[in-house]
């Protein structure tokens, strides 16, 4: 008899959610890809990112307005010695299987991801770190080889993860965290689906469930954004702010940049360089292809929110009259560079790059523009022997610090740097060990200084992030990019 | 005496070309067809005579201006503008040559090489057909996307190294068509009867075998033109085929997709360019057609000698009213 109305309970319950989807709150999120795995440690994948971030958790945090708080950490950590950080932990959080949060998971957690044959993508984010051990339950030191005064930050982007259930097979197709959100399921292909951790150590979310589709067409998401398919989809186009329902935009991380390399025989000559920097309009790129969702990059590659960035510097000029007078006097006219880039990957790649090219063309160079398959681009971005006269990439500032992309950008050997300044690649290690806060600041300073001078790079555009939002979404977007269900609600 | 017979033979191929031209001229379809070829190959050639601007010209100023008859339209851009600010109709009028180039060249190679193929395998048949169908099978299992950025990864990307990779993933649908034709067109009577006679296989390949294969070639040929125009679009959007500042149909639609809910003039023109030239050629073509079959041209005939019975006995009526 009880059974009997347990069941129809259970079916008048099913019955009214169907006829009120409102009261059970769900949300639909457009991805632009499947994530190719959900273990949070393993790739550099956006996708993984964006549903990992709602399931587990780091011990720092940032707020929507990118500054670096206490996350699993109970306080910000402090450094015991040059190479040593200590976190204190909070204590009472346990994952969504039950396992205790405390020390030896964050010693889990860090050693897994920097264990060699672990082999993750996102080494070169911890490169500095050597382990971790446990102090007492929920105290941990964490050892990084050199100094390396922006640990905290790197610990911001480093998942905890569960230490026996981490072992499982079963771990990366269904995760286990401590975040606000549990998973509940994986249908390959079409969607995967969240449910609200009532046991969340903040409080309860406000959202019950949250759906991620996959769509890989930028104009498919609009459309099921428009038809009320969707609540929320990334990387909407300037055009469409007004035909969707409601747009949300935030100052971004992200900075296009072309890397001009010093070595090459026509780019070789600073003139040239610096010719290639005054030719272009990025007001009229801001404004126009962008519709005011981005802005001139202030003659460096470091992101206006990020540690580092160098206040006293400005935009370079728009000055094509001197840029053709400078393109005569240096010899070049007439001269080929070779101007490299990929179509589709970042938000307007491909008329940037159109743009810039024709920008050039009216200096009296000849450009000669390649647009390469992502796979034969980024071969082509990290080649240390052959090195494009010009090469056109979107960095994206995640630590929010200047060191990453500066030795991205301008460290001699590393990552798509063009240069061979021996010097300015030892001031950039230099920074990244300094421990003085100060000090750094004005290394930075000095850094961005030297390569704006020596226009070793054209900084384009620092770019919004702009989401389509549905009508009865209330979300303010993160400056850090990331999608956090618990910061989203929904108003029926 | 030899001046006599070396002129006729001299004019002989311009009267036949002016009869050619004429029996068009009666097939009003085919008429319309071939003078839009005409005009589109006309414009691919002189393109940076008739095109009123560099089609690499931006001004970012002036992006998604609408076609003149829209409002904010203006007659300095008939077609409007692109996401850059590019005048549409001039790079309408440049990108049909790389489009057009690409497609023909491909339907011809991959046209040829695979009729051969086809031709091959059908009339030795054996151990010949096994392996040629065999070949074929393979590669049609082989993901064209792989095999064509594995050339290009080697050779690097260009319109001449696009018109080989594309020849070289289109050949098989040819071959199979030819060869399931040739078979069965082999047990023929008149085959045979030319094979008793003792006619070389070449003969009997290119004189007996070939004419019953022009119209399904043809109709074969036209469909893969629509899909080889498509695929140079993808290809060039990858960054794999056309390079900027040059431009193709395909790739402008390609570029213009993302925009088409505010702008659709970025696609639509290039778009009805592809569908326009398409259709002329299928309407030549199916001229062609039944101009080559014999038993199609003669119904032709009789069907017009019908029309004209018809029209001429309706005439009498109208005069005497």
């Amino acid at each position: 008899m009880v059974k009997k109305y347990g069941l129809s309970a259970v079916a008048m319950a099913a019955a009214l959610c169907l006829s009120f989807p409102g009261l059970a709150q769900d949300i639909w999120i457009g991805l632009s890809a499947e994530p190719s795995t959900l273990d949070p440690q393993a790739r550099d994948d956006g996708s993984e990112r964006a549903v990992s971030d709602n399931v587990y958790e780091a011990l720092m945090a940032r707020n929507a307005q990118g500054e670096l708080i206490p996350g699993l950490a109970a306080a910000e950590p402090v450094q015991v010695d040059e190479t040593t950080w200590e976190f204190k932990l909070r204590e009472g959080i346990s994952f969504h299987n039950g396992e205790p949060f405390n020390a030896d998971a964050v010693v889990y957690s860090v050693n897994r991801v920097i264990a060699p044959e672990f082999n993750s993508e996102q080494l070169s984010y911890y490169a500095s770190i050597n382990g971790a051990e446990a102090v007492d339950e929920y105290t941990v030191r964490i050892t990084t080889s050199g100094a390396d005064p922006i640990l905290p930050s790197r610990m911001y982007w480093m998942k905890m993860v569960p230490p026996a259930y981490g072992e499982d097979p079963q771990f990366a197709a269904a995760p286990v965290g401590t975040g606000p959100y549990k998973f509940s399921g994986w249908m390959r292909g079409s969607e995967i689906i969240l449910e609200a951790n009532a046991d969340y150590w903040d409080g309860e979310p406000e959202i019950d469930l949250v759906h991620y589709r996959f769509i890989a067409e930028p104009g498919a998401r609009l459309a099921g954004l428009m038809s009320g398919e969707l609540d929320v989809i990334t990387n909407l186009l300037p055009e469409f702010v007004d035909v969707v329902p409601n747009a949300v935009t935030v100052e971004g991380l992200e900075t296009s940049v072309i890397v001009l390399s010093t070595e090459n025989p026509v780019t070789g000559i600073p003139e040239v360089r610096q010719a290639l920097n005054i030719a272009i309009d990025r007001n009229s790129l801001a404004e126009n292809v962008f519709g005011g969702y981005a802005q001139p990059a202030r003659g460096q590659l470091v992101n206006p929110a990020a540690f580092g960035f160098n206040e006293a510097l400005e935009a370079y000029p728009y000055d094509p009259e001197g840029a053709r007078a400078l393109i005569e006097s240096s010899g070049a006219a007439g001269q080929t560079i070779t101007l490299l880039g990929q179509a589709g990957r970042w938000l307007k790649d491909r008329e940037q790059l159109e743009a810039v090219a024709a920008y050039w063309q009216a200096t009296g160079l000849n450009v000669n523009v390649e647009i390469d398959e992502w796979g034969a681009y980024l071969t082509r971005l990290f080649d240390p022997a052959n090195r494009p006269d010009a090469v056109l990439a979107v960095n994206s500032d995640e630590v929010l610090d200047a060191d990453r992309p500066l030795s991205w950008a301008y460290q001699m050997g590393e990552g798509a740097s063009s240069n061979a300044d021996a010097e300015l690649a030892e001031w950039i290690s230099q920074a990244r060990m300094e421990t003085d806060v100060e000090t750094r600041a004005q290394l930075y300073g000095e850094i961005t200084q030297h390569v704006y001078d020596g226009n070793y790079a054209v900084p384009l555009l620092n770019m919004q992030d702009i989401y389509g939002v549905s009508g009865r979404m209330e979300w303010q977007p993160r400056v850090d990019a990331k999608l956090i269900v618990k910061e989203m609600s929904v108003n029926e | 005496m030899s001046l006599d017979i070396a002129a006729p033979a001299a004019r002989r191929p311009f009267a036949r070309t002016g009869r050619l031209l004429l029996e068009i001229w009666h097939d009003r379809s085919a008429a319309f067809g071939l003078s839009v070829i005409v005009v589109i190959l006309f414009c691919a050639v002189f393109a940076p005579w008739v095109a009123p601007y560099d089609p690499g010209a931006q001004d970012l100023g002036a992006r998604l201006v609408p076609p003149f008859w829209l409002e904010r339209g203006s007659l300095a851009h008939i077609l409007g503008t692109d996401h850059l600010g590019r005048d549409i109709l001039s790079r309408i009028i440049h990108g049909s040559r790389a489009s057009l180039l690409v497609a023909a060249s491909v339907v011809l190679i991959a046209g040829t090489f695979g009729t051969i193929m086809g031709l091959w395998a059908g009339f030795r048949g054996g151990r010949t057909d096994s392996v040629i169908m065999r070949i074929v099978d393979i590669q049609v299992a082989l993901p064209a996307l792989l095999l064509i950025l594995l050339v290009i990864s080697v050779v690097g990307p260009g319109i001449a190294t696009m018109i080989v990779v594309l020849s070289i993933a289109n050949w098989m649908v040819y071959a199979r068509l030819v060869r399931s034709i040739v078979l069965s067109v082999r047990q023929l009577e008149y085959i045979e009867a030319a094979e008793m006679i003792g006619c070389r296989p070449g003969r009997v390949v290119f004189s007996h075998l070939l004419p019953n294969l022009i119209s399904p070639l043809l109709t074969l040929a036209i469909l893969e033109f629509t899909n080889i125009i498509l695929a140079e679009a993808a290809l060039s959007f990858l960054g794999l085929g056309v390079q900027p500042p040059a431009t193709s149909w395909g790739l402008d639609v390609a570029n213009g997709k993302d925009y088409l809910f505010v702008a659709w003039w970025l696609v639509t023109f290039p778009g009805l360019c592809i569908s326009i030239t398409v259709i002329a050629i299928n309407l030549l073509a199916n001229w062609v057609r039944v101009t080559t079959d014999p038993q199609e041209r003669e119904k032709r005939y009789a069907r017009h000698r019908a029309g004209r019975r018809r029209q001429a006995a309706r005439q009498p009526v109208g005069g005497q009213q």
